[in-house]
């Protein structure tokens, strides 16, 4: 018995080295191949040229707190006054016995420092430069109530996903923009790019390119009687067929992914030389654009198969596909499940928790750049509008929960299960209708 | 189980065993349809051993029949079998099997040696086989000089003699072959006609499919005529040839002075009557054409002119199949 199994296991490994292989030759061949290769590439790294130009200018700091002016005149930022206990108002407090602090000392003072947050009330923050523990009273001290002077109560509920901010006066109230904005504006351009770009864009540009044709062409050309005269099953020709095209994608996708995380590593804001974090968002993304690219590829093959225009199936495949990618990212969390009824919505899940696995800060940090030091204005509807600092809009746009219930690990790998069965489901029905198609 | 990525050394595969006791090749009432149209109609054969030529014009049905063989589409009715076995959704009976597709379409991209090594792979050889086997088949068909060049560049003929090499690297009991002369020089039919030939020799099956009878006739006497989906005839082409040899022929050749290949075409006692259809065609008429072109060649290559292509536009199938049906074409 094993003999024989090593026998078919021997002859299935030859034919499928072997098509995999002249597949793989053929892709090399096409002019096709390499346009789009080289399109993605050029797509990507004007991209990226953005990324690098806005790493590289600096974000203009802002006086949040409003400290910096001297509003009674007399030489001495408010900040200072209020630091000395005297008024800010009165140009008669003066605190003559100190020198007068230069203005910028004022702006971007005092950090947010939020750590560690979890389920329930959260007592973090921390007055920087002592204007709320140089107030006079406890009540101007501690007015939210919580018996600790100069602290900051964020209140998380993850069953409704709502996050309440209730700080005491002067804490935490001027972050530095430039710092934080450079973070969440690497962080939502490699989720951006990773998401959209990589796991979409490239995920069904390459099997709409690449994928649809790799029957449907051989059957048109006539080519597909030399293959199909040989003692192999339709479906192993689908099969190894399917091998070479990974065999072109899949490398691309990955080196792709890999310039693109040396460069964010080493262009990226931080103080140590390469981003090692990034390294695992990036892992992540690559995988989930080859599982993506395998699942797309294998449904628009099968496509090619059933209709000589399989390819007009394919763009309104991939239109659907778009309409979930925009979901997934813009509605996302638990609003979307519509997206478990696609490729895409799965392919997100992976990127979402390998950015949560790599970046556990990830949405400690989005939640503190929307609060942005608390400052704000009413709108139209009475409720109170924090001024978000730079880039925290957009990484709370790019970036998503997985909200399969699961931990990270755990989604991503039932993730990558789902996207496997849906590729070998697709291979199946595939080869079954490849099976009973009579090829002229 | 590791994949076993050097592939070098003997594989220790097991071939399908064909049933010894049915023809190689059998159609029980086959009949195909595609729509209204009636593709094949209830044929009935039974092949084994020898060269035989399928002969039919254009739209005969021979090229249904070979693809009902290669399982490449269903019957509509009937049975097909090859050695016994239905081809249809089962490929395991190609391991016995070569075939060479009427297409001309091929992957320029591609050496002959790797286009043929590929193919043989497909039947479980390992590379170390598979290149050993391209190496015999391609020197088989006379290729051996160029088999390192890319198919792209090659001639019809050489093309052709290609798609016979990948087919035949599996050793098969059977070969088919749909139109392999159509378009060749006649250089490369020869060559082609004996390789055919000389499988024939060595008791393997192989069926011919040509809609021009002469050529047909060089290399077998067995043969089926198909006309309209259905076997007309079937048999030795002598008794045919007889009754065919007293209408008059037309041969056709494509050259650049006709006048001048006609003085040396003029004497031969096969040749009734000779006209210029136009500046560069030389029409021969004949009563003997199988004579004619067993001549033709050697005159061809003696007078020094290029011709381009070899014709016969009445074609002498189209009197049989007229003969046979009663001028009722």
């Amino acid at each position: 018995m094993s003999s024989r199994m090593d026998t078919i296991w021997s002859k299935l490994d030859r034919k499928s080295t072997a098509i995999a292989e002249f597949t793989m030759r053929q892709y090399r061949t096409r002019i096709s191949t390499w346009v789009v290769m080289g399109a993605s590439v050029f797509a990507v790294f004007l991209m990226l040229l953005f990324y690098i130009e806005a790493m590289n200018t600096e974000i203009e700091a802002i006086d949040n707190d409003g400290d910096s002016f001297d509003t009674d005149g007399d030489g001495y930022p408010d900040g200072q006054e209020r630091l000395e206990g005297t008024n800010p108002n009165s140009d008669a407090s003066f605190p003559s016995w100190v020198e007068p602090d230069p203005p910028e000392k004022w702006i971007n003072e005092d950090d947010i420092e939020w750590d560690n947050l979890a389920d329930g009330e959260n007592y973090v923050g921390k007055d920087d430069d002592g204007d709320c523990l140089n107030q006079d009273t406890s009540s101007q001290r501690d007015n939210n109530d919580n018996n600790v002077d100069c602290d900051i109560i964020v209140t998380i509920d993850s069953l409704n996903g709502t996050v309440d901010v209730n700080a005491d006066n002067n804490v935490d109230e001027d972050p530095d923009e430039d710092r934080y904005g450079k973070e969440a504006g690497h962080r939502a351009f490699i989720l951006g790019i990773g998401k959209f770009g990589i796991v979409y864009l490239l995920g069904i540009f390459l099997p709409l390119f690449l994928a649809t044709g790799l029957i449907r062409e051989e059957m048109t050309e006539g080519t597909i009687h030399y293959m199909l005269a040989k003692p192999i099953a339709r479906g192993e020709v689908l099969l190894y067929r399917m091998l070479g095209y990974l065999g072109i994608t899949w490398p691309f996708i990955i080196g792709l992914c890999f310039v693109l995380s040396l460069i964010t590593g080493f262009a990226g804001p931080g103080d140590d030389l390469f981003r090692w974090a990034d390294f695992g968002v990036w892992m992540s993304i690559a995988w989930s654009a080859m599982m993506v690219s395998l699942v797309y590829g294998t449904i628009f093959c099968g496509f090619g198969i059933i209709w000589k225009n399989g390819v007009i199936l394919a763009i309104l495949f991939a239109a659907w596909e778009l309409g979930m990618a925009f979901v997934t990212i813009l509605v996302g969390g638990t609003e979307s499940s519509i997206r478990y009824f696609s490729v895409i919505g799965w392919g997100m899940i992976i990127v979402d928790s390998g950015a949560a696995i790599c970046w556990p800060d990830n949405w400690q940090l989005i939640e503190s750049g929307l609060w942005g030091g608390g400052k704000g204005e009413e709108n139209w509807l009475g409720e109170y509008e924090y001024a978000a600092l730079p880039g925290a809009v957009p990484l709370a746009t790019f970036s998503g929960d997985s909200s399969l219930g699961v931990s990270e690990w755990l989604a991503f790998i039932i993730s990558t299960v789902v996207l496997l069965f849906q590729g070998v489901m697709s291979w199946f029905i595939g080869q079954t209708i490849f099976k009973g198609k009579e090829v002229d | 189980m590791m994949p076993d990525l050097t592939q070098h050394g003997k594989a220790e595969t097991q071939q399908w065993q064909p049933d010894a006791n049915t023809p190689v090749v059998m159609f029980d009432r086959v009949s195909k349809t595609y729509g209204k149209i009636n593709a094949l109609g209830g044929v009935s054969i039974g092949i084994s051993g020898g060269v035989t030529g399928i002969l039919g014009m254009n739209g005969a049905g021979k090229s249904t029949l070979f693809k009902l063989m290669m399982g490449k589409i269903k019957p509509s009715s009937g049975a097909v079998r090859l050695f016994g076995t239905d081809p249809w959704k089962n490929p395991a009976p190609y391991s016995r099997v070569g075939f060479v597709p009427e297409h001309e379409k091929m992957y320029d991209w591609m050496t002959a040696f790797d286009f043929v090594t590929t193919f043989a792979r497909l039947h479980g050889m390992t590379r170390d086989e598979a290149s050993k086997e391209a190496t015999r088949v391609l020197d088989f068909v006379s290729l051996q000089e160029v088999m390192h060049k890319r198919i792209g560049q090659f001639s019809k003929g050489m093309r052709q003699r290609v798609k016979i090499a990948h087919a035949l690297v599996n050793d098969p009991e059977l070969i088919i072959l749909d139109e392999p002369l159509q378009g060749c020089d006649p250089l490369a039919r020869t060559t082609i006609m004996n390789v055919i030939k000389e499988l024939g020799a060595m008791g393997r099956t192989v069926l011919v499919s040509s809609h021009i009878l002469h050529e047909i006739e060089r290399i077998t006497e067995q043969i089926v005529i198909l006309h309209r989906g259905r076997v007309l005839a079937l048999g030795n082409s002598h008794a045919i040839r007889e009754m065919l040899d007293q209408h008059p022929h037309k041969i056709v050749l494509d050259c650049k002075e006709p006048r001048e290949l006609a003085k040396s075409i003029i004497g031969l006692d096969e040749v009734t009557g000779i006209s210029f259809a136009n500046p560069n065609k030389l029409l021969i008429e004949t009563k003997h054409l199988g004579k004619i072109h067993e001549k033709l060649p050697n005159i061809i290559v003696n007078s020094e002119h290029l011709v381009t292509g070899i014709d016969n536009p009445d074609d002498d199938l189209q009197s049989i199949l007229m003969y046979l049906t009663g001028g009722s074409l």
